[in-house]
């Protein structure tokens, strides 16, 4: 294999609209970089951000919480409560020295798989260009 | 069987069988060009040459071709093979250096560079295609021709082939991309693809295909109209290549006998085919397109992808004109009903288009009324004005041309705003479809002795809108009328309820309960995992390898065995994975396949059959998730395989036995509300056999229905409320509360507690709101300072009062939208017009002479309602449009009043003596809303509505369980609609009480008593308010925790993430399992 | 029974938890004929080196139990704490600064030549005057908690721990029993009325929380539901003692976290950020949220240079 820089990105999905929105792009057999690492959860109103922040900090190049389109959460609102943490998040990888585009938020539904595979064709590239995490271990 | 070793390993095959296969079949890769498993072995690319000994003779051969012998040891990847390999590579390499396969094995074998000049030869002479075409397709449309270096493949004589049947299997068979049809039918005939009707024939798609990527299961089927095996015995390819074997080409439609005690029709619609517009130019103008086809062109699965695509010369358009009322109120080439739908659809795909729109969209919508009527759509369509900035034309399109350049489309208007012809030009033209009964309905009805409508639509009759007019036959969605989601599915509801009280004595007598064996305690064990990975045919182990992944998982700590299977979910397999928690005691089973969405299910319940808890599994998805979407990458999809099932293994090792909760139900319902729909829900639980409690806080039943003189349809309420105030009296299962309100509720799904404010404690299982709505009380046009100013109501009540003197007004003048589609309440009353209309002509019917003017601003005579609407024009009633900004007025002189409104049509005031001034007030909701949401801990929206749990899926639940709604405290509705709606109610609630107890989800919130110490952050933000706040005593102080409602608790998880203390989580989504997954992601495989 | 030995020392703190010893009020007198003080700077003259400055290396006598206050910020501090270990069977770090950095762990927000500039060169009112470097022992690169120095055995916090805390400690390691802090918040302790968390402005703390004097605790309502930041939910209880009380809570002020996280590894800042921004406040709101959530606790590695802007 080539020394190309390979990034590691993890994804929380909610079981109802991005995981399914992944699938699809399976299905669709729509292609995309082979470092998503995916976390099916229930709802993107589950993740810590604990979670973000440990990944992060513990040498995760990337991370993404993906959910339903606002207004569409299986659990009425809490893909809300996850773009409320998601500010923290952002304001707190400031702390840490952690470029703000290692964490994304996204609203992918079960039916854009296209998107899903944009998404994480973007994120890939994103990291890329801005190399490991600081924090990650050799 | 045979017996041979390839690269060490001893193979098993039967006699026949070729070296490659028999390595393939045991995940020995051996490189190829020219092989196919459908086609017979031809030697011609060479690159599978392997080494072969017997004996102490050692020699090379293609294994393609070389049947397996007795004792034969092969090498496939040997120093003599590597080198011949390679130089046969830089061969083909030199001879189409840009082919992509040919690339991608060179480069795996290492070379970079040609040592020969390269030629452009393109094709590779693999013979795939001749094979294809001779053996599969029968037809040898082509073949090689020549010798040696001028070696080619060609159709007969080098001219184009008259016999080939444009099938394309050549074309999708060449590993260099190198044949077209073209090359072998000529230029003259094309291939004509199967249009895909999910997608509105906008795409294409194989004559096997799954109808639409969503589907579950998203099985294949075999169109028996384009497959060329079933129509000419050829191909038989899918055959060959499913290795589940699940390909039957026997298999036909059956037919079955089925007892049932009632019938649901449910048939659908159809589109109205608006090719017979011919004015409008749809299937001879590229760019004219029905609204369905826009539809796919906006969804994200579509065939665009969710862009914006114009048809002719795949540009995005930048200008598109919507014209509604296509194939709907047209009494020429259509039908003369209202499709109800159209308008709000149409505002719909607006919108989403200028979202989807990158350079910004121009979009018009022609209609003649906008009928937003819905529940919040008249709100969306002013969004639709004011912040999206869509343009609203009101005119009848008269004609489209077509530019023949541009493919550009003229439309040919009259301008509302300049009373003149115009002519505009728009990249693209969506025709508003309206619905037509279903094909076929006719025949349907026939065979059931149902009667139809003059429409073609399920007749039914306005006080029994699910039940077609025969005994134990109902109708539900627009087969009954045309109408939008929540509606269909309010019905469906409904007609679920009258079935079920029909056949409330049947209940359950068809359920078989399945028996487990004794569950083993796993509780303190050490995770023994065992790992099953998934070939899925070649579907997984085409990219990823899988001997590999299995080879890894064996050195993950705490796993026991691991296996690879070629098809995981098979029966087989099923019983292997039995077997081995047996064998291998096994406490935690992981399977890496596919999706847990679909196949969860199969394997919790097999592990579940072999005496373990089905929560201790986990699925790792390395189909959908990593080789379907890494297919050139097999290296990167195996390293990732290797980390998801690294990660699924890490969260199995926490993995805890969970067992679902069960909530006894409290087999009774309380009824709020003793209206129509109150009394229609009650009667419709108590048929099916539950105890109800409806209470009313008037002192006698009925609510608005008591001042509906008669209905449009002819119908007499008064009727219907003798009946049903009758019918309640009647039944012993209805407990009535007369006079009576509710103070006080507790408790949650299946076990509520309600204190009435008489002191009476009630225990019920589910709630049914249906406290109605009130006739809005006007303040404009002298209401209540001038005796001859009216609302719809009080006319109707002088119409059929014999004391009011009806009959000496001779002229009525009706305004519409009075306390609607204002600032203060935006939305639509949907049932004004269609009562405007029914008193004018009640009017006309008892004096033809009677003027009567209604001046409105859209006319809402949704649906069948329509033909009203056209016999008040025939019978002579007077509609005049105003603005919203441009009221009419209304003012006192000797005798009687004068209103003054300007005609827009002849841009000129006017003003009318009125004897009579009638407002059509809208509804308001019921004032009390506000308490009892609050009692009942549900939502209202801003306009003082109860809030459904989904707009478009659950237009009668509320977010909390055991909790529904019914009639006007929805929105505003007519009297069929309320009596669906109420059924409906009645429906939903037989779901919960028709169950002794309930099985909830086992993977809910949990408290850590350990941890928790009641701060209270949780609580708040619970969707679901599942969570409260308790103090307990504790060494004589005061503690706090909080507690979670079961019954309430979805498992959402927002409690977890929002604790700052790991004092609460959601059962088989710990912290702790995350961030195991998290861990094992981040190590890297060794 | 033979009195146990003791070596007390300070580091970079301000010797409240010193005070606190003394604190202890009787139950000094039960356990003082127990103990035998060898080594206690802070009331005894003992010199590292020796009364004469005989000795080449710093020395601490043997004892059975060290006691340490401070975090370590220089390279003297260092030193200390490696012979404190060495000559100590069991090692207690006293207090926020030793077990978590404490105070003075709020130095590594900056880089020690930031703080040295700014000490002696940019402080207004103070003439600008070069890094001393001669006869002062050299910072270390940030201010370290005992613990990542050497191995402790038993940590107290608290700003400053409490006489409680330190007898229990003290009395469970002459009675041979195992010593645990709880790991529960101090909401746990709390005795304030929670209603409704919803916040969505903070207020200043100089602003004075809702209450009538003589009002019992238990009816005043939650600080932080009245809009103080508080740090309760994320930080130890215990600070209360025997009369569960909380102590700042008991001064009608919210908590500052000086108890530090509730367990190993928890991370209050990111914990509080959660919890604060999924009851709707929007996280902008907090000001200097990496100083205020870290303020006992910015050593281990949990306030670094350039947090909290510069």
């Amino acid at each position: 294999m080539s020394n190309e820089f390979e990034p590691l990105i993890l994804a929380f999905c909610c079981n109802w609209c991005s995981y399914t929105g992944a699938d699809l792009a399976g299905v669709s057999r729509l292609q995309y970089p082979a470092n998503i690492r995916i976390i099916r959860v229930m709802c993107s109103g589950m993740v810590h951000p604990n979670l973000v922040v440990d990944a992060l900090t513990k040498g995760a190049d990337g991370v993404l919480i993906c959910g339903c389109h606002i207004g569409d959460c299986h659990y009425l609102e809490g893909n809300k409560k996850a773009e409320s943490r998601a500010d923290a998040i952002n304001l707190m990888l400031e702390d840490f020295g952690i470029e703000p585009e290692r964490f994304r938020l996204e609203w992918i539904s079960a039916s854009e798989g296209p998107k899903f595979a944009k998404v994480m064709q973007e994120m890939t590239e994103t990291i890329k260009q801005l190399g490991q995490s600081p924090f990650r271990k050799l | 069987m045979i017996t041979l070793i390839i690269n060490d390993k001893q193979i098993e095959v039967e006699e026949g069988t070729k070296i490659l296969e028999a390595a393939q079949r045991s995940g020995i890769k051996i490189p190829t060009l020219c092989s196919h498993k459908a086609l017979s072995p031809y030697g011609a690319c060479r690159l599978c040459l392997v080494e072969i000994t017997k004996g102490n003779q050692t020699w090379t051969a293609s294994s393609c071709t070389y049947p397996a012998e007795e004792g034969l040891v092969i090498k496939t990847h040997s120093q003599r093979v590597i080198k011949a390999r390679r130089i046969l590579l830089e061969l083909l390499l030199t001879r189409y250096p840009d082919s992509i396969e040919i690339q991608k094995l060179a480069k795996e074998m290492g070379i970079t560079k040609l040592r020969l000049k390269p030629k452009d030869m393109s094709c590779i002479l693999c013979g795939l295609c001749v094979r294809m075409c001779n053996e599969r397709m029968g037809i040898s449309a082509m073949g090689f021709i020549n010798r040696g270096a001028n070696r080619m493949v060609s159709p007969p004589f080098g001219k184009q082939s008259d016999i080939c049947h444009l099938c394309g299997a050549c074309v999708s068979i060449c590993p260099t991309k190198r044949i077209t049809i073209e090359d072998v039918s000529g230029a003259k005939r094309k291939p004509i693809p199967i249009p895909s009707k999910f997608d509105e024939e906008l795409g294409s798609r194989s004559p096997i295909h799954i109808f639409y990527p969503q589907g579950v299961p998203s099985w294949p089927v075999i169109d028996h109209n384009s497959c060329v095996h079933l129509l000419k015995g050829k191909c038989g390819i899918c055959e060959v290549v499913c290795q589940a074997k699940a390909i039957d080409y026997e298999q036909e439609e059956k037919k079955m006998d089925i007892d049932v005690g009632a019938v649901i029709l449910a048939p659908g619609y159809d589109k109205f085919e608006p090719k017979i517009m011919g004015e409008y130019g749809y299937s001879q103008y590229q760019n004219v397109i029905t609204s369905l086809q826009f539809e796919r062109i906006l969804s994200a699965s579509g065939p665009y992808g969710g862009h914006l695509h114009r048809l002719s010369d795949d540009h995005e358009p930048k200008k598109i004109a919507w014209i509604q009322c296509v194939g709907s109120r047209d009494m020429n080439k259509g039908n003369s009903y209202c499709s109800s739908v159209c308008c709000t659809y149409a505002v719909k795909e607006a919108i989403i288009a200028k979202e989807h729109s990158a350079g910004g969209l121009d979009a018009t919508i022609f209609f003649m009324d906008m009928r937003t009527f819905g529940k919040g759509f008249e709100e969306y369509y002013n969004r639709a004005k004011d912040e999206y900035g869509v343009r609203f034309v009101r005119s009848r399109v008269a004609q489209i041309k077509e530019v023949e350049e541009t493919k550009n489309l003229i439309l040919r208007y009259e301008d509302d705003k300049e009373n003149k012809i115009k002519e505009e030009e728009f990249d693209m033209v969506v025709l508003s479809v309206g619905m037509i009964p279903k094909k076929g309905t006719k025949e349907l009805a026939g065979r059931l002795g149902i009667e139809l409508n003059e429409y073609g639509f399920c007749q039914t009759d306005e006080f029994a809108p699910v039940a077609a007019r025969k005994e134990g036959i109902y109708v539900a969605g627009v087969f009954e009328s045309p109408k939008d989601i929540p509606e269909t599915v309010m019905q469906a509801s409904g007609a679920a309820a009258r079935v079920g009280g029909l056949l409330a004595s049947a209940r359950g007598t068809l359920i078989t309960k399945k028996e487990y064996p004794p569950e083993i305690d796993v509780v303190g064990q050490e995770p023994r995992i065992g790992v099953f990975i998934c070939h899925c045919g070649i579907n997984i182990a085409g990219v990823v390898d899988v001997p590999s992944v299995v080879e890894y998982v064996k050195t993950l700590p705490d796993v026991i065995h691991a296996e690879n299977k070629l098809y995981t979910c098979s029966s087989d397999t099923q019983q292997t994975i039995m077997e081995r928690i047996k064998e291998h005691k096994l406490n935690r089973v992981v399977v890496a396949a596919c999706t847990p969405r679909t196949h969860e299910p199969l394997f919790r319940n097999t592990i579940r059959q072999a005496g373990l808890n089905p929560y201790l599994f986990e699925m790792a998805n390395i189909r959908d998730q990593c080789s379907w979407v890494h297919i050139n990458e097999p290296e990167k999809a195996t390293k990732k395989a290797k980390d998801l099932v690294r990660m699924a293994i890490a969260k199995a090792r926490l993995l805890e036995p969970l067992y679902p909760n069960t909530i006894k139900v409290n087999q009774s319902a309380l009824v709020i509300g003793g209206g129509l729909a109150g009394m229609q829900s009650a009667l419709d639980l108590s048929a099916q056999g539950f105890q109800v409690h409806l209470v009313e806080k008037e002192t006698e039943l009925g609510g608005n229905l008591r001042k509906i003189q008669y209905l449009l349809g002819g119908g007499y309420p008064k009727q219907l409320l003798e009946g049903l105030i009758e019918n309640v009296a009647q039944s012993k299962k209805i407990n009535l509360y007369l006079n009576t309100f509710v103070s006080k509720v507790d408790g949650s799904l299946g076990n509520f507690t309600s204190t009435l404010n008489s002191g009476i404690e009630i225990e019920h299982g589910i709630i049914i709101v249906a406290t109605g709505a009130d006739e809005y009380t006007p303040t404009e046009y002298l209401y209540g300072r001038n005796e001859r100013v009216v609302t719809q109501l009080e006319l109707e009540e002088q119409l059929v009062n014999p004391k009011s003197k009806i009959e000496n007004r001779k002229s009525v003048v009706m305004i519409q939208c009075i306390g609607s589609r204002e600032p203060d309440r935006p939305y639509c009353s949907r049932i004004c017009c269609s009562e405007a209309i029914k008193n004018a002509l009640k009017l006309k019917e008892i004096n033809p002479k009677h003027e009567v003017y209604v001046l409105y601003r859209d006319v809402r005579t949704y649906g069948f309602k329509e033909e009203y609407y056209r016999q008040a024009r025939e019978a002579g009633v007077i509609f005049i449009r105003y603005k919203e900004d441009e009221k009419p007025e209304v003012c006192t002189q000797e005798n009687g009043l004068i209103v003054k409104v300007k005609d827009l049509l002849l841009g000129q005031e006017l003003l009318i003596d009125a004897d009579l001034v009638v407002l059509s007030a809208g509804m308001v909701a019921n004032p009390g809303n506000k308490d009892l949401a609050q009692l009942l801990k549900v939502p209202v929206n801003q306009n003082g509505f109860f809030l459904e749990a989904h707009i478009k899926l659950k237009p009668i639940d509320f977010a909390t369980d055991g909790i529904y709604m019914a009639g006007l405290a929805h929105c505003p509705k007519d009297v069929s609609e309320s009596i669906s709606q109420a059924s409906g109610a009645a429906g939903r609630a037989a779901t919960v009480l028709s169950k002794d107890e309930l099985e909830i989800e086992a993977a809910l919130s949990f408290v850590v008593d350990a941890n928790c110490d009641g701060c209270a952050y949780c609580v708040d933000p619970c969707p679901y308010q599942a969570i409260t706040l308790v103090e307990y005593e504790k060494d004589g102080v005061i503690k706090k925790t909080v507690k979670v409602d079961e019954a309430k608790c979805k498992g959402c998880g927002v409690c977890m993430a929002t604790c700052p203390k790991k004092g609460i989580y959601v059962r088989h989504f710990k912290p702790e399992m995350l961030s195991a997954m998290v861990e094992a992601a981040l190590q890297p495989v060794v | 029974m033979m009195a146990v030995k003791i070596a007390e020392e300070w580091l970079a703190t301000c010797g409240g938890c010193e005070v606190t010893l003394l604190d202890v009020g009787e139950p000094l007198l039960d356990l003082l004929p127990k103990l035998e003080f060898v080594h206690i700077p802070v009331i005894m003259d003992h010199k590292y080196y020796g009364q004469t400055g005989e000795r080449e290396k710093l020395e601490i006598p043997e004892a059975d139990v060290g006691l340490i206050s401070g975090s370590v910020r220089n390279e003297e501090n260092r030193h200390i704490v490696e012979e404190m270990r060495k000559k100590c069977k069991t090692l207690i770090t006293v207090g926020a600064c030793a077990t978590y950095g404490g105070i003075p762990g709020m130095n590594n927000i900056f880089t020690v030549d930031e703080i040295t500039k700014l000490v002696y060169q940019d402080t207004p009112g103070t003439d600008e005057a070069q890094t001393p470097t001669q006869e002062i022992p050299a910072l270390e690169e940030r201010v370290y908690a005992v613990s990542e120095v050497v191995n402790v055995d038993i940590k107290l916090p608290g700003c400053p721990t409490t006489p409680e805390l330190l007898v229990s400690a003290l009395t469970c390691l002459l009675e041979g029993k195992e010593f645990k802090l709880t790991e529960r918040s101090v909401c746990d302790e709390c005795p304030t009325k929670r209603e409704k968390k919803a916040v969505t402005t903070i207020k200043r703390p100089l602003e004075s929380v809702e209450f009538t004097p003589g009002q019992p605790l238990s009816e005043v309502r939650c600080f932080m539901e009245q809009g103080f930041l508080c740090q309760g939910p994320a930080t130890m209880s215990g600070c209360g003692g025997s009369e569960k009380v909380p102590r700042c809570i008991k001064a009608y002020m919210s908590c500052r976290g000086c108890f530090g996280p509730i367990r190993e590894g928890a991370n209050p800042m990111v914990d509080m950020m959660g919890a604060l921004s999924s009851i709707g406040l929007n996280p902008r709101e907090i000001m200097d949220r990496a100083v205020t959530f870290n303020r006992f606790i910015g050593a281990q590695g949990r306030l670094r240079p350039g947090m909290g802007g510069r």
